[in-house]
């Protein structure tokens, strides 16, 4: 019985593992076959590629496959497409070399705005903080209608 | 016909070149007679919308009594094809989308002087501004790109319209999209005369936001309806590619968004007036540009039939702007000082702040991942491709971090927030979003897929969004409750007529969230592609799909394969569906008509495919796609509250003829103003 047990717990982890391995390599096949575009010329994603009779999709759809299940690492297989088919194939940058700046150019300009913008707030409140307080009732009214106005009241 | 076109293009053109010369020499001589050379000036501009508008004219009637001695008609339409697509040849092919860009520009233009007694002066200035672009395009159209070129000798029957454009929204897609874009010159006129006159005070902010609320809200339904058309006609089961083309298009999309926010800044308290005169710039700059990118054919897009020889007309009125735009503002920018600066990071002001940085980050990043290919050529000798992975992964962020920014924003108060009142406003809201955040987490199981969890923040973040404007309009609704003694609902109408800008841009957001809300669908999207003969079954998501029949059909303006197909749904019979394949006989290409079941909760999406050729079985590919049509219902009801936004206030149309003094006891009549009037 513990025989027959143990026969079916390790049938049981081969399935699970078998499961996992197949869920992965499909995860692989999706998220890659959307970054390499069909050759054939229609701008579409290569899983996505809806011609009949296109006649790159079906082949490279195979070297999809099998260079999904022979190289573990993403970079490896657009790279194999790279060279197969030209480096306009693959849809996304990669992430060295001069194609590292389409990846690093946006979020570094946009820090920098932000830290630009915080630089110049507190610069404006430390001066605002300096000016000498208001006065005259003339200045009032005015300050009066100015906050009926940005308030919408 | 073709004389009188070319002969009406050019008077159109000298007319043009009239009110350019002429406005400028009225507005900078001082002589009593100048007023009269304005006023000659602008009738030409008015003029210009005529002859443009009998050239239009001349083209479609070309078109309908197919006069294949035109170039252009031979090219762009057949005997067989229905009249609207006959009216809409104007617009597809390069010389007739050149001739209608002018005619719109002209009518804006005509509309633009029509109504100069609002600022004569303005006006003016900017009248001379819009001839200027005008010239452009009529030089163009006169020179580049005549749509009026006679052949040689005549054929009995014309290529044909490309199929792709043989669809209804291909009808009103390219006519929005270009009011959108042209109508973007008109704010960027404005602006331009603005700063050259040093227009004092901020009415022409005004005036100026108005005309950039009509393009945006064209833009918005043009971009929107190309993205159904592409839904709709591709076949590939997704409705944005980012294709350059459409980036050209989203690109002076998100700086018009961000000058229609950093322009209250302006109008409330004097700030930014640097800032917004560079949005208007770049938001025309980036309509020139993204014509440029796109007809000059150096980026790869799959709009092939927009590419052509143009592109350095394109460049030379993208550096000529530039410069002149660079010019007066270094020379008048003293006239752009700031009133108020900001005076902290928890305000209204510094929303609008973020708001603006980040719609011109994603404004950049769009703009650099189209450009990139070329900067790699420059650079390395080889382009590469960038495509929808890079635009989603950098984009998606984006986008989430503009939607929590249009939940905070409108909760802010002016100069600076209280703790308190954060959380006060901020309190149901968060709530709301926190549940919705739970559910989505329990069921979407984010952390199995970066897309997954994309959504649910996509998702909790629009709950946000809807709980706080949903807040706005409660609390404004309670307190004209007992004013106007009427119910909830009636309070927070007449909410929306006392103030239509600020409660139609709430309905704005809550449109773009409904947007959102259907993108978030993306992320569970499901496809099967197999090959189906008669009695064979397709199982996707919880539909089965049954081949019932295959036909063939043959019309004069195409030839058809289709297939009628049973859906089932959890086992139950739904309805029929006919996709289709066909061949247009005029231009030997190939189209699909893609069956669609659209239900609130998801489309059922199919496609016939086409015969397999080595064995001749029907190929039909399904997709279920999740949401889908909150898009379009979000865009509707974004286009409605652009719509309220245009709308003056209650108040305002009422005024004339309330007399609050004639009862001063009644407080309530006095309180409301027009609205006792309006009730």
């Amino acid at each position: 019985m513990r025989r027959f047990i143990f026969v079916f717990m390790l049938l049981l982890l081969s399935a699970a593992a078998f499961a996992v391995d197949d869920a992965r390599f499909q995860a692989r096949y999706n998220d890659l076959g959307v970054r390499v575009q069909c050759a054939c010329g229609c701008g579409q994603a290569l899983i996505q590629c809806n011609h009949v009779g296109c006649t790159y999709s079906d082949n490279m759809i195979r070297q999809l496959r099998s260079t999904v299940t022979n190289f573990s690492n993403d970079e490896d297989v657009l790279n194999w497409f790279r060279r197969q088919y030209g480096s306009t194939v693959v849809t996304e940058p990669s992430t060295h070399g001069f194609e590292l700046t389409i990846w690093v150019v946006p979020p570094v300009l946009g820090a920098a705005a932000i830290l630009l913008l915080s630089f110049l707030v507190r610069r404006w409140r430390l001066r605002a903080a300096l000016a000498a307080p208001m006065a005259g009732d003339a200045r009032l009214t005015e300050f009066r209608s100015r906050a009926r106005m940005e308030t919408e009241l | 016909m073709p004389l009188i076109g070319s002969f009406c293009l050019l008077l159109a053109l000298s007319l043009s070149l009239y009110c350019f010369v002429a406005g400028i020499i009225a507005l900078v001589n001082r002589h009593p007679a100048a007023l009269r050379l304005g006023e000659t000036a602008r009738r030409a501009g008015m003029a210009t919308f005529i002859a443009t508008a009998v050239a239009a004219a001349a083209l479609v009637w070309a078109a309908m009594n197919n006069d294949y001695s035109l170039a252009y008609i031979l090219h762009h339409t057949n005997r067989a094809l229905p009249t609207p697509y006959k009216i809409a040849a104007l617009w597809s092919g390069q010389e007739g989308s050149l001739l209608f860009w002018a005619l719109l520009l002209s009518a804006y233009g005509f509309v633009l002087r029509w109504r100069h007694t609002v600022d004569r002066k303005l006006y003016a200035y900017a009248s001379v501004v819009l001839s200027g672009i005008q010239i452009f395009f009529l030089l163009l159209v006169n020179f580049a790109g005549n749509p009026f070129g006679v052949m040689d000798s005549v054929r009995a029957d014309g290529f044909g319209l490309n199929p792709l454009l043989q669809y209804p929204e291909m009808v009103i897609h390219p006519p929005m999209l270009y009011l959108g874009y042209v109508g973007m010159a008109v704010p960027f006129a404005f602006g331009l005369a603005a700063l050259i006159m040093k227009y004092p005070g901020e009415k022409w902010i005004q005036i100026t936001r108005r005309w950039t609320m009509v393009a945006w809200l064209f833009l918005t339904v043009g971009i929107f309806l190309g993205a159904h058309w592409a839904y709709g006609v591709l076949g590939w089961g997704g409705y944005w590619g980012w294709d350059p083309v459409e980036n050209a298009s989203f690109l002076p999309w998100l700086s018009a968004t961000a000058f229609l926010h950093s322009v209250m800044m302006q109008e409330k308290r004097g700030m930014m007036k640097v800032w917004n005169v560079w949005l208007i710039f770049v938001t025309f700059l980036l309509s020139i540009l993204g014509t440029f990118l796109t007809r000059s054919g150096i980026v790869s897009s799959v709009h092939a039939f927009a590419q052509s020889s143009i592109g350095a007309w394109f460049a030379w009125m993208l550096g000529i702007s530039f410069v002149v735009c660079l010019f007066f503002f270094l020379k008048n920018r003293s006239h752009l000082q700031s009133e108020n600066k900001l005076e902290s990071l928890v305000s209204r002001e510094s929303s609008f702040m973020f708001n603006n940085l980040v719609l011109l980050a994603a404004c950049f990043a769009v703009l650099w991942g189209t450009l990139f290919p070329i900067i790699s050529e420059w650079v390395r000798g080889f382009k590469i491709t960038v495509g929808p992975p890079f635009f989603n992964k950098v984009m998606i962020p984006v986008g989430l971090f503009l939607v929590f920014l249009t939940a905070v924003g409108p909760l802010l108060a002016w100069r600076k927030t209280s703790l308190a009142s954060m959380k006060r406003n901020f309190a149901i809201p968060a709530v709301v979003a926190l549940i919705v955040a739970v559910v989505c987490f329990v069921t979407f199981k984010p952390w199995q897929d970066i897309a997954h969890f994309y959504s649910m923040m996509s998702l909790s973040l629009s709950a946000l969004v809807i709980a706080t404007v949903t807040l706005e309009f409660y609390r404004g609704g309670r307190v004209l409750q007992g004013k106007l003694n009427t119910n909830l609902f009636g309070a927070m109408y007449w909410l929306t007529r006392r103030n239509t800008r600020r409660y139609g841009g709430y309905i704005v957001h809550f449109g773009v969230v409904v947007i959102f809300i259907g993108l978030a669908g993306a992320a569970f999207n499901q496809d099967k592609e197999q090959e189906m003969g008669q009695g064979d079954k397709l199982v996707v998501g919880h539909y089965e799909l049954v081949g019932q029949k295959y036909t063939d059909d043959d019309t004069p303006n195409y030839e058809s394969q289709s297939a009628i197909l049973d859906v089932y749904k959890d086992g139950q019979f739904v309805r029929t569906l006919y996709p289709e394949l066909r061949a247009y006989k005029a231009s030997q290409q190939p189209d699909h008509v893609v069956a669609i079941r659209s239900t609130p909760l998801e489309d059922l999406y199919v496609v016939y495919e086409g015969r397999n050729p080595d064995t001749d079985r029907p190929i039909i590919k399904a997709f279920v796609n999740p949401l889908v049509s909150w898009l379009w219902i979000g865009v509707l009801i974004t286009a409605l509250g652009t719509g309220i936004a245009l709308v003056p206030n209650a108040a305002q149309i009422k005024s004339p003829v309330t007399v609050p003094a004639m009862v001063p006891s009644d407080s309530r009549s006095a309180a409301l103003g027009g609205l006792g009037a309006t009730r």
